[in-house]
């Protein structure tokens, strides 16, 4: 059976993907930018978090603002220097998700070399990093210890939900965001400035998943692969909510969570699973999720049938 | 002094070069001619290399009547003594993986994208980056093909041949061979009505739908073609490098093709084949300088990355239609509309005339 | 003599939305057919459904007398349904050439095996850009082979589109707005060439048109489509004097 720790481990890590799967949905769902430097925005928040901390320990409500801030800023400078003028140049989605990736791999080589200089130049170890935040408010309960990072990644996911909820159904901005979504022509006739609301998307976009970085190096630790190994379970969180929407999204991060922590504990303890199969998890879900339920309206699928899932579902 | 092989480079060049132009080859019919962004090259890549590493270890100490493991120091130790034995048995083997490699790949990439072709390129992206870092984990766990170290000793097919350097030089020739032939059936392929189909898959997917084309199928074939190749320049590598491991098959080389591709031209056969020369000759340049020069203050590795990265923005946001630009695809119908085509002819020949003019500069010297 | 197309109390909902409802209809062989209606009511969607766009919720669509409903979209067309859409969806980035011989259904060189042997499919590919040929001197596009479909002007895409469907073995045709954003004039010019082609290939016309006035003079009948029910249909002059359609367009 699985611990009461694997619950809260789920509980812990949905959060945190949950932060970092949001920001990617909303910027698809803006921009129809299937962004993959978000993954470089998580090592980003990581490490930001480390060199702030890393004279002398912060406290992590210094912290959060910061590290947003820088990933928001990376993430419009990113906009600016590429994907806005590959829109100028009407390129299509294929195009602006290739060029992501380039941003991608540079940004990550990038991090590297700087990363590999710091440690030579000030003799630190920076390829495996642990920022030192000063996270208040441990409990503990019958010989379990609910440590201060838990209920701030809790609490960070909860207030980003609830932001994002007011954002988006209260203020102007954020329902000329949804406007743009789900109708560019239109929003583009009412006078909504397309631009500024692309900028805006990708601030909130990049300082949420940088947050969820710094929170992942806290729960690990960070490395410069970081972001890397998350891939999976974001994009499969992501698709769950059809790059579309932000509650489902919610639910295939917490989904995805689970899986990971319960469902494989429990497998390794009955049938002897190796834990590192984790990440099989995720992309079983999100092949389910693409044939039983194909996200076909906001990725430009086909409205193609299979024909032996026809018949299943003429039976 | 460290004295520097010119003919070695140039061999070694020549081979990576055949392989990564083999691979940019498949990802040029799936990417420029049915517009699938395969972000998961390297898994093909990867099961063409184990497939082939795997079935020639078998078959050799099968043969051998020898019952070790393949991963085992043993059956590494026991390759190296029969690999040099009998010259018919290690070429048949080279050709037997080669097809299996092709088969093997193709008939996986078939498989399990073929839920993903109807979902839109987003979708289809992640599925096969996915899948690609899935299939590494699980060789990174997998026992039977050596977990993290991977299998060694895969039999060269001349490892007959005393002398290293015309080893060496027959299997550079033997890889240049393949991707001539590789090359001649793209192109036969790209200029089809196969290959007018997929063009037209790229431009509008939904259009062609309406016009009666079976999208999923065209593109499943497309994925076999692709991903078969990949297989091949997989099994190239293995038997190249002798040894391979999981870690060989990191996204990121997925991301050197797409480089390649990008660079030469999208859609462009020629162009993926220029592409790969350009990069692979500037990687084993950094590969040299590694060598002369070790200890440098930043890894030359991460400058050669961010060099990558670079050239696909930089190539998207200047130049999109790359070095060699795409043309039509040139079926024999055109004949019916000759005059024309006549002129279309002229156009290319002027396109082409800044290339001519350079190869005329540099053949008559001046 | 039976209908081409039958329609039988299709209903769609999107997401507990009513898009159609109880929608019936018949469209005779080598008729013209207007489908009008204010936006928003459901033509389009209609189309979608008939052409395999998406599954109707209920109701059966019947094409030639076989159910419809159901297959997909490339299925429907090889049955000689051909469907153009309100943004022609050409192949913009290929020439008027290739977007012609790229139609013609189950080409022997679309097999992963013959593809590479220009022998195996020479034969079919003269003969299918013979045909391309002269329905491309029919429409005046024959000086247009080599350009870019990006290349040529509003009027010679739609000619294209139309020349496209010929390509195929249509039989029907569905028009959707063939004369979006055109003047007037311009609009009788298209709708009286569509005729001709009516005439001279003997095809069947299912039109959707948002002013009724310019379709008037050229269709025999009309269904009228409002907050996706069918409000009235008839032949022109009918459906114009029936006071729930001025009443729908009236108080649009």
């Amino acid at each position: 059976m699985p611990t009461i720790t694997e619950f809260i481990n789920t509980f812990w890590v949905g959060s945190i993907y949950f932060l970092s799967a949001v920001g990617l949905t909303i910027s698809y769902r803006v921009t129809r930018v299937l962004n993959f430097a978000h993954i470089n925005l998580m090592t980003i928040g990581a490490y930001t978090a480390v060199l702030l901390s890393l004279s002398s320990p912060v406290h992590v409500a210094f912290a959060i603002p910061v590290v947003f801030l820088v990933g928001g800023i990376f993430m419009m400078a990113v906009h600016f220097a590429v994907y806005s003028r590959l829109m100028e140049l009407k390129a299509t989605p294929l195009v602006l998700m290739i060029s992501s990736m380039g941003v991608w791999i540079f940004v990550k080589f990038f991090l590297y070399g700087l990363l590999g200089y710091l440690q030579k130049a000030w003799k630190v170890e920076m390829y495996l990093a642990k920022p030192r935040l000063i996270v208040g408010g441990e409990i503990k309960v019958e010989g379990l210890t609910l440590s201060g990072d838990l209920f701030t990644a809790l609490a960070l996911a909860t207030l980003a939900a609830i932001f994002l909820y007011v954002f988006f159904s209260r203020t102007k901005t954020g329902k000329a965001l949804r406007a743009v979504a789900d109708n560019p022509d239109l929003a583009e006739i009412s006078g909504i400035s397309h631009s500024r609301v692309m900028y805006i998307t990708w601030f909130i976009a990049g300082g949420l998943a940088s947050l969820s970085g710094m929170m992942w190096a806290l729960f690990a630790h960070a490395t410069p692969e970081l972001g890397d190994t998350l891939i999976l379970q974001l994009f499969a969180a992501s698709v769950i909510g059809g790059l579309y929407s932000v509650p489902l999204t919610t639910v295939g991060a917490y989904t995805i969570a689970a899986a990971e922590n319960i469902v494989i504990a429990t497998l390794h303890e009955t049938i002897g699973l190796e834990v590192s199969y984790r990440p099989f998890f995720a992309f079983f879900i999100l092949l389910v999720v693409i044939l039983v339920r194909p996200p076909l309206g906001a990725g430009g699928g086909l409205p193609y049938r299979f024909k032996v899932l026809r018949r299943l579902m003429r039976r | 002094m460290i004295t520097f092989d010119v003919i070695g480079f140039l061999l070694s060049w020549f081979t990576f070069f055949s392989i990564y132009a083999i691979l940019s080859m498949s990802l040029n019919l799936e990417v420029g001619y049915a517009g699938m962004a395969n972000f998961g090259k390297v898994a093909f890549y990867g099961i063409g290399a184990y497939v082939s590493a795997y079935v020639s270890m078998s078959i050799f100490l099968s043969l051998a009547g020898l019952n070790y493991p393949l991963y085992s120091l043993e059956a590494t130790m026991a390759m190296v003594k029969l690999a040099s034995q009998n010259p018919m048995l290690n070429v048949s083997v080279f050709i037997l993986t080669l097809i299996l490699a092709f088969l093997i790949a193709g008939a996986i990439g078939y498989v399990i994208m073929y839920p993903t072709l109807r979902v839109g390129p987003a979708f289809f992206g992640i599925t096969v980056l996915s899948f690609g870092e899935l299939l590494r984990i699980f060789l990174r766990h997998y026992e039977p093909t050596g977990a993290t170290y991977g299998l060694t000793g895969i039999p060269h097919p001349f490892a007959w041949i005393e002398d290293v350097f015309v080893k060496n030089l027959l299997f550079t020739s033997v890889t240049l061979i393949i991707l001539i032939l590789l090359f001649l059936y793209a192109q036969r392929l790209v200029n089809s009505p196969l290959g007018r189909t997929m063009l037209a898959i790229r431009e509008d997917e939904i259009a062609a739908l309406c016009m009666g084309k079976d999208v999923p199928k065209v593109k499943g074939k497309v994925l076999f073609i692709g991903s078969g190749m990949a297989g091949i320049a997989g099994c190239i590598l293995a038997y190249y490098i002798g040894s391979i491991n999981p870690n060989i098959f990191v996204p990121t080389v997925t991301f050197d093709v797409w480089a390649m591709m990008i660079l030469g031209g999208i859609g462009n056969n020629k162009g993926a084949i220029v592409g790969a020369g350009i990069i692979t000759l500037v990687d084993r340049a950094t590969a040299a300088i590694n060598f002369v020069f070790p200890g440098l203050i930043i890894d030359p590795n991460f400058i050669r990355w961010m060099i990558i990265g670079l050239i696909i923005i930089l190539v998207l946001l200047f130049k999109p239609a790359g070095l060699i630009p795409q043309t039509y695809t040139w079926t024999p119908a055109w004949k019916i509309v000759k005059p024309l085509e006549e002129k279309a002819k002229r156009r290319r020949e002027k396109l082409l005339s800044p290339f001519k003019k350079i190869s005329k500069w540099f053949l008559m010297g001046g | 003599m039976a209908p081409i197309l039958k329609v039988v109390n299709v209903t769609k909902y999107f997401g507990g939305v009513r898009a159609l409802e109880d929608v019936s209809l018949d469209v005779e062989k080598r008729a013209m057919v207007g489908l009008i209606g204010p936006n928003g009511s459901g033509k389009t969607t209609l189309f979608n459904v008939i052409t395999g766009f998406y599954p109707p919720d209920r109701g059966e669509v019947y094409f030639k007398g076989r159910r419809i409903d159901g297959l997909n979209p490339n299925e429907i067309f090889k049955l000689g349904l051909v469907r153009t859409f309100q943004n022609p969806r050409l192949f913009f980035n290929m020439s008027v050439w290739e977007n012609m011989l790229v139609i013609p259904q189950d080409q022997k060189g679309e097999s992963l095996l013959k593809a590479p042997f220009t022998r195996l499919w020479l034969n079919e590919e003269m003969e299918i850009a013979k045909k391309a040929s002269s329905l491309l001197k029919d429409f005046g596009l024959k000086d247009f082979v080599i350009n870019k479909v990006s290349d040529l002007s509003g009027a010679h895409i739609k000619l294209l589109e139309s020349a496209r469907g010929l390509m195929g073995k249509g039989e029907m045709f569905l028009l959707d707005e063939p004369a979006a954003g055109v003047a007037h004039t311009d609009a009788h010019k298209i709708f009286s060439f569509i005729r001709r082609l009516r005439d001279e290939y003997g095809l069947t016309f299912f039109i959707i048109e948002h002013r009724i006035e310019v379709l008037m003079d050229y269709v025999e009948y009309v269904y009228v489509l409002h907050n996706g029910r069918l409000l009235s249909q008839g032949t022109p002059e009918e459906v114009m004097r029936d006071p729930k359609v001025i009443h729908a367009y009236i108080g649009e």
